[in-house]
């Protein structure tokens, strides 16, 4: 269910953040600019990112390096795998606790974009609760539960 | 800072190299090293703000946005068979020669990587359509095997290219320049390719049959059923090389075409798209997770100074340019063999990058000789990723076979690596002339 959730609201970003610059593209050759593109994208790109490192983590498909691992037995790559997933949580924690550290210094700063007005505090919203996602989804994983 | 020193930044790089053999995921053990290197040479608060500060600063990047853009195109252009066509393609032009599926299995590689950076799944999706072609007409597994698996490396050389635009963040240049300059080096990479093929074939014929001569009615019915991607590649790749539209646009455009292309070939649908954007999104995610794990690591690198000081190391060294780059170049190899190609270029471009601008080199250059490299370790022994991958294509031939199949094509690999050292002009000629 998350997955799919998650899947839909990227795509939906990905699509959005074609058709702004797409239409940036065509706009600057005829003449009519898209004021703010690239502010535009910010937020779009934001929540492709913040979506595909929930589903990264969903699909348990981060790059490792298998030359040795794939060498041990059935038990140890178990215990690696699980030191692995571990390792992943504490990073996503430092992350986690560095933006929201982030987020509360700027919250009552209502920091915006400069020509449209884009609120940042809402985008590290997003990026936060994605952060927690990735969280809940690597510790259920080091539990031994595949899908949250 | 008393702990900033050089030494530190030593003791960081050992540790990551056993965090990433102990198989920690490639992104987490450069950003688990970085953090914890600098809590130990800043301090924690520091050391956690940095962090945070590197996450939004990546998910925000409008120029970041290049990557999965260009992933999606892929995966829109892999729903609507672009990898099929563009061997028949080349198949038809080129299958009645000795040897002509193999050229064709390249050049098809080579058209496939301007629509997709990424080397596995230019082989992968090459290698489904070519092997068995290949195989069916009697040409010799080793010949089969090895040109699509050193074709397939054509995917990460030839713009778009995923491992260059992630040099691009990590080395702050700029991606638009990076994907002019690999223009000849990847032109120069599938020529070397066919010259190996074409002596292959000369020296032992019975590798590979001639085929019979398709009629030009057939040939021109399949290129016609390209055409989209080759206005594809003069507008994604020339408008970026005239600097007409910056990567990020050319990525949102090429995906745009791969909609219309899609919604013409009756193929939209939504269970094709959600499969587009889920392939995108998990591949996006490791990519991002590994580029805020190693610009976390950078920072640290930086603040220690191990870069600066192995730049004085190699320069006291007194080998001079070439002995220098040679050194470099081996040094990459080295660690290729036992690291994964986007391990191996943010671990190394930090340190390499001072020592190769000391040499008069630029920083593009080493974007483009690095990217060389990787792709050398894609099919190189005891790695080489593109080798398993052929062979879950190929199931009945064995890998021992693969890897001999592929070694004429390593060793013009290897060649190719020289002439990017005695040749740069290779790599600064193009983004020259088009400025």
């Amino acid at each position: 269910m998350l997955e799919r959730v998650v899947i839909w609201i990227g795509g939906a970003a990905l699509i959005t953040a074609t058709a702004i610059d797409t239409v940036a593209v065509i706009g600057r050759h005829v003449n009519l600019p898209l004021r703010g593109s690239i502010e535009l994208m910010q937020p779009a790109v934001l929540v492709v990112g913040s979506c595909a490192l929930i589903a990264a983590a969903i699909a348990g498909n981060h790059a490792r390096i298998r030359l040795l691992i794939d060498r041990l037995g059935p038990p140890a790559r178990r215990v690696v795998d699980r030191l692995s997933d571990l390792g992943t949580a504490l990073f996503c924690l430092v992350l986690l606790t560095g933006s929201v550290w982030l987020a509360l210094d700027l919250w009552s700063g209502h920091e915006t974009s400069e020509l449209l007005g884009v609120p940042w505090r809402v985008m590290r919203l997003f990026a936060n609760v994605s952060l927690v996602a990735v969280l809940v989804v690597t510790f259920a994983r080091a539990a031994g539960r595949k899908r949250p | 800072m008393i702990l900033a020193t050089p030494e530190t930044g030593l003791v960081g790089v050992a540790v990551l190299l056993v965090l990433l053999l102990a198989g920690v995921r490639i992104g987490v053990a450069l950003g688990l090293v970085g953090f914890g290197g600098l809590a130990v040479v800043l301090g924690f608060e520091p050391a956690v703000i940095k962090s945070g500060v590197v996450l939004m600063d990546t998910l925000t990047r409008y120029e970041l946005g290049t990557l999965p853009l260009f992933l999606f195109m892929a995966h829109v252009f892999f729903a609507v068979d672009a990898s099929k066509d563009l061997f028949n393609a080349a198949a038809k032009m080129l299958g009645h020669r000795r040897g002509g599926l193999a050229y064709a299995s390249v050049a098809g590689c080579a058209g496939f990587g301007t629509i997709n950076g990424s080397s596995l799944a230019t082989a992968a999706t090459i290698g489904l359509v070519a092997l068995p072609e290949m195989r069916q007409r009697g040409y010799a597994d080793t010949l089969a095997t090895g040109s699509v698996a050193a074709g397939g490396t054509l995917g990460q050389m030839i713009p778009p290219s995923g491992a260059l635009i992630v040099f691009g963040i990590i080395a702050e240049v700029s991606i638009g320049e990076l994907f002019t300059a690999a223009i000849i080096p990847g032109i120069t990479q599938a020529l070397l390719y066919f010259v190996v093929i074409w002596l292959l074939v000369r020296l032992r014929p019975g590798l590979a049959p001639a085929g019979e001569r398709a009629p030009w009615s057939e040939r021109l019915r399949a290129l016609a059923r390209i055409w989209e991607v080759i206005v594809l590649i003069c507008l994604v790749i020339g408008g970026i090389a005239m600097g007409w539209i910056s990567p990020s646009e050319a990525a949102a455009v090429g995906a745009a075409i791969a909609l219309a292309v899609a919604a013409v070939r009756r193929k939209l649908g939504v269970a094709m798209l959600y499969k587009a954007c889920e392939e995108t999104l998990r591949t996006s995610g490791m990519i991002y997770l590994i580029i805020i794990g190693a610009l976390i690591f950078s920072v640290f690198i930086g603040v220690t100074g191990l870069a600066a000081a192995a730049g004085e190391a190699v320069t006291g060294l007194g080998l001079g340019t070439y002995g220098t780059l040679l050194l470099v170049a081996a040094l990459l190899l080295l660690l290729g063999s036992v690291l994964d190609g986007l391990a191996l270029m943010l671990l190394t471009t930090p340190i390499l990058l001072p020592i190769v601008t000391a040499t008069g080199m630029t920083p593009i250059w080493l974007g483009i000789f690095i990217t060389r490299a990787m792709e050398i370790g894609f099919v190189h022994p005891p790695l080489g990723m593109n080798l398993y991958v052929i062979q879950g294509v190929a199931k009945d031939v064995p890998i021992g076979r693969v890897f001999r199949g592929v070694a004429p094509f390593l060793a013009s690999d290897f060649l190719h690596l020289l002439m990017l050292i005695f040749v740069p002009a290779m790599v600064y000629w193009l983004p020259e002339v088009l400025r």
